[in-house]
């Protein structure tokens, strides 16, 4: 007869497995629980509120719901911030308080909010969608956002929002002067007139007595001693207290004291802070150079060609293509024959004359001629007076060239 | 025509009962259902005790389960270019929906699953379960050499994880790692090259690390433990289910008295009488459906709840990117490495310009010697058969006492490496505060 063999085990297995249960139960509740509790969903409801109140319900509908963000590519930046702070490129909202207040216009319009996104000049975590993590500080994110607030931490000489400069002089470090950056354009006076390059390389220019300080700006905190530092113990800190008496920090400096004021100290430390390898494009720095420089004798060459007697060629843009000989002009390209020799040229490659040749040109020159070099009649008839001219000047040098080559054969036979 | 429905082998569930009304029914849960044809039909009671096992390995399996889980998701978020693999794990971590959650159980699970491992390692020295008992064909210090294998891969599979955020502490607890590696004579500094493939740790190795991490090492425990569980099968359970035999030899069955799962005894004679114990002593054993069943859920999905409801309040560390200019003070391996930094640096003796390096004596020879030791220990051990599956027994005092003895010293030297060194591997009690650590701005 078949039967259960009675289990003798603990009835107490079942209710601490049915525990067990409730327990999963609990943990599924705890963690959909922790990811609903953002506060980017308050602050989208309460800006939608907002909207219907002041624009009608119809454009509330329009408000976008959910996580969103700036991906500006160059930068390789992706930019969170916009799902809390909505009203960014919003009108209307201009007198409301953070995060449902309208960007100033103004600085948007160099700089569109597609092609830098927000923490670029902001600062702080683009990937952060919580206040607290996104504008810090927090730990182990070194970039908080450079607000006004951060400003009074470090009781900034008049302007508390001026931190921000020293992102923007990422890019703009080579500019003299760069609007609306006062702090930063001080700084750089004060570079200049106080010398900081005789001792310091900034920018690959100056002298090598003090450390080179093209991207201190990157410096890791770990590395400034800051045991005589007091207060804040952050770069920042570091370098206004380090220029208000640099022999305070560091007993061994040379550097002299300056006696930099507060305004000067914080004005130039910010400066030296926004000295970083940021990997920007080239096209977001202005003033980086985009050619390769001449060398000196490249540019004596050319300066000759444009005072010389081929100085017409030069203006013109012929010796983009062609040389002219016997005036000294030289093309670096040199695809084009050598424009001495065109009267003589055009009766030997197409059997016409250089006037019914420039006046009626085929082959490359009617491309170059009606869509590059565009000239008037009158001035094609200067055009085809220089040629004569580069002609007989190259007639000349090889007659004189003879009868120099002729007079040194005749005095050959004396030896 | 249809098949009567008590023809032998026609399993007509596929599913199993939660209340068996009979040994048959129980039996026939095992032998027809593919998750729970690795168990007996019937187990050793005591095998199931809390208090013996600790269920330790159940726990090890049941995190290596979540941590496949959990690492499914995070495998196609994750991207494994130094470009890219911060920002990834900082998406995951804020915009992916639970991306918090599963990062957290992952990294949770990875750890849990280290310290228990060990533990459970512990246990089976401590029980003597190494040994074989009074059966036939047993190995069972084979299942050991491949335990010490599992931990080492465990411990690997932890150390390959902990590279892939690309941050700082991912960066420097993998380089120092890896330089206590090199301390190897002859061979070491090739063997981290090749590990890291280069001589700084860059987009190789962190490709390198992604390949093992989410492939070979997974690959190669998976493997091991299908292999562990059949072979406790064919030890004959636990260790301490070898006790059954101690009991009052069988009676004869008389003849009659048969059972139709023939598969789980052994027929003598000519008629198909079975001798077993969970016949004559049903009181010793029970029936694997639902007695083992419901135990092995409450352990798996206990383990579950508790990593998921730790996974809410623990949150995963993530410092900044990885820099190769920038060492943090203190730079530490992973946690369970700690032991063998303190012993490094404790070891590392400067007399005047004469440096004796500490990392071949606490990176190499000492790890090396101690798992080389583990390794052939159950061939050493000369205790009688009756020792295995018993805990602290008599005959095993003095390895027990050495074993508990390296043990304490380990954890003791992790704990102190964790918790109480401080900037230049300086000494600090946990309510010592360090020294305020300088930010940019």
């Amino acid at each position: 007869m078949e039967q259960r063999t009675n289990s003798p085990y603990p009835k107490i297995d079942r209710p601490i497995l049915a525990a067990i249960g409730l327990l999963l139960v609990v943990s599924t509740v705890l963690f959909a629980w922790s990811d609903r509790r953002h506060d980017w969903r308050y602050y989208q409801f309460e800006f939608k509120k907002r909207v219907a109140e002041k624009y009608g319900a119809e454009k509330a509908h329009t408000v976008p719901v959910g996580l969103d963000q700036i991906w500006a590519g160059d930068l390789r930046r992706a930019d969170r911030c916009v799902v809390c702070h909505q009203a960014t490129l919003w009108k209307g909202f201009e007198t409301a308080e953070h995060p449902y207040r309208t960007h100033p216009p103004e600085p948007l319009k160099a700089h569109p909010i597609q092609k830098f996104g927000c923490t670029a000049c902001h600062g702080g975590q683009g990937f952060a969608v919580d206040a607290d993590k996104a504008h810090g500080p927090t730990p182990f994110w070194e970039e908080p956002v450079l607000s006004g607030s951060l400003g009074e931490a470090y009781s900034l000489a008049e302007n508390k929002k001026a931190l921000m400069q020293m992102n923007c002089n990422v890019c703009h470090r080579y500019d003299r002067e760069t609007k609306g950056a006062e702090a930063i354009n001080r700084a750089k006076n004060l570079v200049l007139e106080k010398g900081c390059r005789a001792c310091h390389v900034i920018n690959g220019r100056g002298g090598t007595i003090g450390p080179d300080l093209t991207f201190v700006g990157d410096k890791a905190a770990e590395q400034y001693d800051m045991t005589r530092l007091s207060g804040q113990k952050t770069s920042f800190a570091w370098h206004v207290a380090h220029l208000k008496d640099p022999k305070a920090l560091v007993p061994e400096t040379v550097m002299p004291n300056f006696s930099f004021g507060t305004k000067d100290s914080q004005a130039l430390a910010m400066l030296v802070m926004s000295w970083r390898k940021a990997p920007v494009p080239a096209d977001f720095r202005p003033g980086t150079p985009r050619t390769d420089p001449q060398t000196p004798e490249e540019v004596i060459e050319e300066q000759k060609m444009k005072t010389g007697p081929g100085a017409w060629f030069v203006k013109t843009g012929c010796f983009v293509c062609h040389s002219v000989s016997s005036l000294g002009v030289k093309s670096a390209a040199q695809i084009g024959p050598d424009l001495a020799l065109a009267v003589e040229d055009t009766q030997s490659r197409f059997g016409r004359t250089v006037d019914d040749f420039f006046m009626n040109p085929t082959g490359t020159m009617a491309v170059v001629l009606s869509r590059q070099i565009i000239l008037s009649p009158e001035e094609k008839k200067v055009a085809i007076e220089k040629l004569r001219e580069a002609f007989r000047e190259h007639q000349k040098q090889k007659a004189s060239q003879a009868s120099a080559t002729s007079a040194t054969s005749a005095n050959a036979p004396k030896h | 025509m249809s098949a009567p429905k008590s023809a032998p082998g026609v399993h007509p569930k596929p599913f199993w009962s939660f209340r068996p009304t009979s040994d048959r029914e129980a039996g026939d849960a095992v032998v027809s259902n593919f998750v729970l044809h690795w168990f007996p039909a019937k187990v050793y009671k005591p095998s199931l005790d809390w208090n013996y096992s600790f269920w330790l390995g159940t726990v090890s399996a049941a995190l290596f389960f979540l941590l496949i889980l959990s690492g499914l998701p995070l495998l196609v978020l994750y991207v494994p270019s130094v470009e890219r693999a911060y920002g990834s794990v900082k998406d995951i971590e804020y915009v992916v929906t639970f991306g918090t959650w599963i990062r957290a159980v992952h990294r949770i699970s990875a750890h849990l699953m280290v310290a228990v491992v060990f533990l459970h390692l512990v246990r089976v020295f401590l029980t003597g379960a190494y040994k074989n008992g009074v059966g036939r064909g047993q190995m069972r210090e084979w299942n050991w050499v491949m335990g010490v294998a599992m931990l080492l891969l465990t411990l690997f599979l932890s150390f390959t994880g902990y590279l892939l955020p690309w941050d700082q502490l991912a960066y420097w607890a993998v380089t120092v790692g890896t330089n206590i590696a090199s301390a190897v004579p002859l061979i070491g500094p090739k063997m981290r090259e090749l590990l890291i493939g280069g001589r700084t740790i860059e987009q190789a190795t962190l490709i390198r690390f992604y390949a093992l991490h989410i492939v070979f090492l997974p690959v190669a425990l998976g493997a091991l433990f299908v292999y562990h569980m059949w072979r406790i099968r064919k030890d004959g359970g636990l260790a301490r289910s070898d006790g059954e035999v101690l009991l009052p030899a069988a009676q004869e069955v008389p003849p009659g008295r048969t059972k139709t799962y023939s598969l789980l005894g052994v027929a003598r004679g000519t008629s198909p009488t079975i001798r077993t114990r969970s016949l004559e002593a049903p009181e010793l054993s029970v029936n694997s459906v639902t007695d083992l069943t419901r135990r092995i859920a409450i352990v798996v999905l206990g383990t579950i709840a508790v990593v998921s409801i730790l996974s809410v309040f623990i949150a995963s560390p993530l410092e900044e990117a990885a820099n190769a200019l920038v060492t943090p003070n203190p730079a530490k391996a992973p946690w369970y490495f700690l032991w063998l930094q303190e012993i490094v640096t404790d070891t590392t003796v400067r007399i005047g310009s004469f440096t004796i390096n500490g990392a071949f004596l606490g990176g190499v020879i000492l790890p090396g010697l101690l798992i080389g030791l583990l390794t052939v220990w159950p061939w050493l051990d000369r205790s009688p058969a009756s020792a295995a599956g018993a805990w602290f027994h008599g005959s095993r005092k003095k390895q027990n006492a050495v074993f508990l003895l390296l043990v304490l010293v380990v954890v003791l030297f992790t704990v102190v490496g964790t918790f109480m060194r401080g900037p230049y591997w300086h000494f600090f009690w946990p309510w010592q505060a360090w020294p305020e650590l300088p930010t940019r701005i």
